[in-house]
């Protein structure tokens, strides 16, 4: 097969998110309505509080690290989820198509999705609340972004799984799982606020750094972002690896049978 | 020696709960499909007949045994065997809220479909299966019967050289049950395919199968084509016979070549029915092994009545399923 069947193998996911997206006026909500009444609280809430430039910014950092993170991480999960749903899984897994075709065509949707809330999220924060994303130039909001989509694409892996080791009610996770890992990673806070346990738990998530990299533009301070690069890489492979392993399973188990019926 | 489409060798497989305990749903499966042969896979509920499609088209695995799919190792080789084969579904299922179009579009992309050839596949299927009206119209409004034709147009997007059918007409009114088999064997005959198929309808694995395996709890209870099963089971030949006057029934009761006289209750003998012209008619259901052989022996028995008419009836798969699955 030529790179362009192998490319459509990637993208029949990233097609069939975009379709069920725009027919889904729940998608409006996900990708406005939601986006602007976090970014408007928050931002308010630093007019109230009345806290410096560099305060806002580290907020809104925050809070738009939580759209986009939440918004990215569904469309990787929901390969799966839209099929669970719809009973049609083992369409899916009769083609020859491997882990890394799912993942990164519905990424790739996540992506695109993220990309459109940031802008935006940004546009909206500088003209209401003064915050310019681009403080420190291009790249790190670039790397931030792909810590959080990196960051993205782990969560809704790991709810892939979730789905394939126990079944329809793994869907929980796919609406939690990203709730807790901003709370660990310090979404409106530094990590040195949690308790000394939490903050272990911080320095193993790779957003932590991701975050710590980019405030550092607004507040100048140290960071890892090496730590965060290796993290992030380290953790894809490996749920790369566990989601074969979970497929693998879940066609020893007859766990695929049981979720298409 | 005919070349093969699927070696199956002891194949077994278990479901394991998660508390632990394991229900054995397929004991030590061996069977051969021929290339090009329509093949049925008949047994009543939980025989094992979907556990056994899906391992075959690798959607799942099996605990033992050795499986070989148009000479390719099943577990070695998964990969290259899910790009010539392809599977329809008792009931269908596909992303709701896409269209028939969309759905075969996305479907083809997984199977590695681009450009033209992308397009061109998904208008051909939709014509073959006369989906054109429907083409826009999403998943979830579709009739029963038009989901079943999606699936199957589904099912050909990648031009396999395996096609399973999995129950493929179960929930189809009796006409569009005629046009989904008319559908398979025209596939059959178009593109030279082996089909497995696992139906409940005996008819349809008569017209359909050149050979049928009859699964129960797990096994084979029974594997031959569809006259020869007739034939080896014994089932025999059902003769009616309407008669006036007088027919000596003891005698046809110890005759040769008749089978089990009175081994069901009332299926064997009617009592005399009416009084026509002082002289009664009466019916007798006689089941013999071979008609051929017996017929005229049997005639003979009504010698001094009057033979007014005469129903001779072959066996069908249902009386070998009932017998099978006793």
């Amino acid at each position: 097969m030529n790179w362009r069947g192998e490319m459509n193998k990637y993208l029949a996911s990233a097609y069939k998110n975009w379709v069920i997206s725009r027919r889904n006026v729940f998608t409006l909500f996900e990708l406005f309505f939601w986006p602007l009444v976090n970014l408007l609280s928050i931002g308010l809430l630093t007019r109230f509080l009345m806290v410096d430039e560099s305060m806002v910014s580290f907020l809104l950092v925050g809070s738009i690290a939580l759209t986009i993170l939440q918004v990215a991480q569904m469309d990787v999960a929901y390969v799966l989820l839209f099929d669970m749903w719809s009973k049609s899984i083992k369409n899916t897994f009769i083609a020859p198509v491997h882990s890394r075709h799912l993942i990164f065509g519905s990424l790739f949707f996540g992506i695109m999705r993220g990309s459109v809330v940031f802008a935006i999220l940004a546009s909206v924060s500088f003209y209401l609340f003064g915050f310019k994303f681009q403080a420190g130039g291009f790249i790190p909001p670039l790397i931030f972004l792909a810590g959080v989509f990196a960051m993205a694409a782990i969560i809704g892996i790991t709810v892939c799984i979730s789905i394939l080791t126990f079944g329809q009610k793994a869907d929980v996770a796919a609406w939690s799982l990203s709730g807790l890992i901003l709370l660990f990673s310090g979404i409106y806070y530094p990590v040195d606020v949690l308790p000394p346990f939490l903050q272990a738990v911080a320095r193993a998530i790779p957003l932590t750094y991701f975050l710590e990299y980019y405030r550092s533009v607004f507040i100048p301070g140290p960071h890892h972002l090496i730590v965060g690069l290796s993290l992030a890489a380290l953790y894809l492979l490996l749920g790369l690896i566990l989601f074969d392993r979970a497929i693998d399973r879940a066609r020893r188990t007859g766990i695929l049978l049981w979720l298409s019926e | 020696m005919r070349d093969k489409s699927i070696q199956a060798k002891g194949i077994c497989k278990r479901y394991k709960s998660l508390f632990g305990s394991a229900k054995t749903v397929l004991k030590g499966i061996s069977l051969d499909v021929d290339k090009g042969e329509i093949f049925g896979l008949l047994g009543p509920n939980g025989s094992g007949k979907t556990t056994l499609i899906s391992i075959f088209s690798t959607l799942i695995y099996p605990e033992e045994g050795s499986l070989s799919i148009l000479g390719l190792n099943a577990r070695r080789d998964r990969g290259e065997i899910r790009k010539i084969i392809n599977i329809s579904t008792a009931k269908p299922n596909f992303p709701w809220s896409l269209t028939v179009r969309e759905n075969l579009i996305h479907y083809g992309m997984l199977y590695g479909l681009y450009g033209s050839n992308l397009k061109r596949t998904v208008e051909d299927q939709i014509d073959a299966f006369e989906l054109g009206e429907y083409r826009d119209v999403k998943f979830e409004n579709l009739s029963t019967g038009l989901k079943q034709r999606l699936s199957l147009a589904k099912s050909m997007l990648n031009r396999p050289r395996i096609l399973f059918l999995d129950e493929p007409t179960t929930g189809l009114d009796p006409d569009m049950s005629a046009r989904t088999r008319d559908l398979i064997q025209r596939i059959h005959e178009e593109e030279e395919i082996s089909v497995i198929i696992s139906t409940h309808y005996m008819p349809e694995a008569e017209l359909l199968c050149d050979r049928i395996a009859f699964l129960r709890k797990g096994e084979v209870a029974a594997l031959d084509t569809p006259q020869n099963l007739k034939n080896h089971l014994g089932l025999g030949e059902k003769v009616r016979i309407t008669y006036r006057g007088q027919a000596d029934l003891e005698s046809l009761r110890r005759m040769e070549g008749v089978l089990g006289i009175n081994s069901k209750p009332g299926m064997m003998i009617w009592p005399v029915e009416k009084e026509a012209g002082g002289q009664a008619d009466g019916k007798v259901e006689i089941l013999i092994d071979r008609h051929e052989d017996s017929l005229d022996r049997i005639l003979k028995s009504f010698q001094d009545g009057r033979i007014l008419d005469i129903d001779i009836e072959e066996p069908d798969l249902e009386d070998v399923f009932i017998e099978l699955a006793r």
